[in-house]
């Protein structure tokens, strides 16, 4: 099985451990890191492209101190090894500038507000999950009981 | 699990094999075994190990038999190998293993392929999915009934699993809409891989375990596309209507109506018009047997020719050829080309004494070898592993001739790998309807194993009448 990692940015550490407690459900097949900033999240990045892990989802807050979320999802966006990332942001203070450059820059594929319900946090990952897996051409089947059935009876199809 | 049970999967396919080819060559019990054939002993436990454990993918297996082959028994492998001497037996032409990728059946099955993809990339799978439908109502049992027919008859050209995922991406929005409770949703999410797995038996392109078959149907044995169909369709008819009654009485649903919402209208381009022509076209030619001069394998290749002239099939496309799935097949015809070439099939069936088998038995005991297996492991790697044994062993026995000889044991087999259908690992499709989440694994076992065990006895009944009509043997 291949290793398939998830990451999690928070500068709050009562957060970061919050966000990760609702995704325990994938914690046996995937593995989930904790990040307390960006430029933690920015060398962990590093060390799995170095192992040729994939990083299958970053989940990260917007404000932080130093680099923000925006600025990190942005900076991996642009970095071609880590095309087809999925990337989740989870903030509750985002001015309509963030908002913009959120969508235009760093490519987002989800935005998620705080306070998140646990079960639409678990959904939208499970999505996400899927279409990364199906979008690398890793072999699903191994995966198969944590993906979103509907997400995946519609990639395949195509 | 213990750390040693976990590692056995690894270390049985390497050991045993390793011990085979080191064991004295007369400790087999076959009178005269040449280096060559102990050798193919060993790759044949290699591949039964591997495609039973699973340690590597599937066709990898495939794939590390042609090159074992190559290195161990082929005319140009490695030198020790060579080593003349009285006992070392018929060293297997390299060309005629390396050719498996792209035997007539790889052809057949490519031409297959090709159609599918046309199809679904011009949306004719969806479409006529739509317009077939709707003669059905919004019964929800005609409309299951409607489900499986379609699915069966668009899994006869397209895989079972491109089927399945279609099927369900049409059927899961409407299922999420059932009551939590209602066993509607099992019904529903079932009958998709069900008459999918079912569908594939009703033309030789319709699953790799048929084309295999026809890998050993050959001669006075021979079965054309149509041939095929003739028995093929009516089984899948028998079978499909048994599955929508065990569905709809196990599994009633309590909702009045189903509505199934299909966007979209027939493309009319140019190129959409191509691929309906030639899609009927192949069908035509493949049905209509060998009055054009062209065999089933030679038509295959028309529909490709077609698509890529016409830049229906890109370079992309062509990329997403599931190349694992041919591969797995050539493995499988590598294996029956080195135990025939070898000589070690027919050395192995005189040795053994099957004449005192009643050919009953054997049949039924083959068939039912074959739907276990098929449970477990991949329909193709049981195919693939049983099948040119029990064409070896067919030949021989004389007794077999009053039931149909050869041919009714492979096809009883053949028919049994497709039944298997019982677990979520059985196939891709029941891995596919379970991952819906709509299922619990024994009522897919429940259905699996009736189906399984009924559609054995149809097959049997099936082949009976056609031996006693003369329409084989």
């Amino acid at each position: 099985m291949e290793k398939i990692n998830i990451i999690c940015v928070d500068d709050e550490r009562e957060v970061l451990e919050s966000v990760c407690r609702d995704l325990d459900y994938f914690s046996d097949m995937f593995n989930i890191e904790e990040c307390e900033s960006a430029f933690e999240c920015l060398a962990l990045l590093e060390e799995f492209d170095e192992q040729q892990e994939y990083v299958a989802l970053i989940i990260s807050d917007h404000i932080m101190p130093e680099k923000s979320g925006v600025e990190l999802l942005t900076e991996v966006a642009m970095d071609h090894r880590f095309a087809g990332t999925k990337k989740l942001l989870l903030t509750g203070l985002a001015t309509q500038a963030d908002t913009i450059q959120a969508i235009n820059n760093a490519k987002l594929d989800n935005f998620l507000a705080k306070v998140w319900d646990p079960k639409e946090l678990l959904q939208m990952v499970k999505e996400l999950i899927t279409e990364y897996i199906i979008e690398k051409g890793i072999d699903y089947e191994e995966y198969i009981e944590k993906l979103d059935a509907p997400t995946l009876y519609r990639l395949l199809k195509s | 699990m213990s750390m040693f049970s976990q590692y056995l999967k690894y270390l049985l396919p390497v050991i045993i094999p390793f011990i085979i080819l080191l064991l004295p060559s007369d400790s087999f019990g076959i009178v005269g075994l040449t280096l060559i054939e102990q050798r193919v002993i060993a790759i044949f436990a290699l591949a039964a190990l591997c495609w039973v454990l699973e340690p590597i993918p599937i066709f990898a297996t495939s794939v590390v038999i042609i090159v074992s082959e190559l290195l161990l028994i082929s005319d140009k492998g490695l030198w020790f190998f060579k080593t003349p001497s009285p006992d070392l037996g018929h060293l297997i032409d390299y060309q005629t293993i390396m050719a498996t990728f792209a035997s007539p059946i790889i052809m057949l099955f490519l031409g297959g392929f090709f159609l599918a993809m046309a199809a679904t990339k011009y949306r004719l799978d969806v479409n006529l999915a739509r317009v077939l439908l709707k003669p059905f109502g919004n019964k929800p049992k005609y409309v299951m009934l409607g489900l499986m027919m379609i699915t069966a008859v668009f899994s006869m050209f397209m895989s079972n699993t491109a089927t399945t995922v279609m099927m369900l991406s049409i059927l899961s929005p409407v299922i999420a809409l059932l009551a939590t409770k209602d066993l509607g949703k099992v019904a529903f999410s079932l009958s998709v891989p069900v008459a999918a797995n079912i569908g594939g038996i009703g033309t030789p392109i319709g699953t790799p375990p048929n084309a295999i078959a026809l890998k050993y149907l050959v001669n006075e044995n021979s079965i054309s596309f149509g041939e095929w169909m003739v028995f093929g369709v009516p089984f899948v008819v028998v079978m499909l209507f048994i599955a929508w009654l065990l569905l709809i009485k196990l599994f009633p649903t309590s909702t009045e109506q189903i509505d199934l919402n299909i966007k979209g209208k027939f493309l009319k381009t140019p190129k959409a018009i191509t691929v309906y022509i030639t899609f009927i076209g192949t069908i035509l030619l493949w049905l209509m047997g060998d009055i054009h001069g062209m065999n089933a394998y030679v038509v295959a290749l028309i529909p490709v020719a077609v698509f890529v002239t016409f830049k229906i099939i890109n370079k992309e496309d062509l990329k997403r050829i599931s190349w694992d799935v041919l591969w797995l097949v050539s493995g499988g015809i590598a294996l029956g080309v080195a135990l025939d070439k070898s000589g070690l099939a027919e050395h192995a069936v005189d040795a053994i004494p099957f004449g005192g088998l009643h050919p009953l038995l054997l049949i039924l005991g083959a068939s039912i070898l074959c739907l276990v297996m098929a449970n477990f492991i991949s329909h193709t790697a049981a195919a693939n592993l049983l099948l040119p044994l029990i064409a070896a062993l067919a030949t021989t026995m004389q007794s077999l001739l009053p039931y149909g000889g050869e041919v009714v044991l492979i096809l009883a087999v053949t028919f049994a790998a497709s039944l298997g259908m019982s677990l979520p690992i059985s196939t891709p499709p029941n891995a596919l309807a379970y991952a819906s989440g709509n299922i619990e694994t024994r009522q897919m076992a429940k259905i699996g194993m009736i189906i399984g065990v009924v559609g054995v006895l149809v097959a049997f009944a099936m082949l009976f009448i056609m031996n006693k009509t003369n329409f084989i043997g």
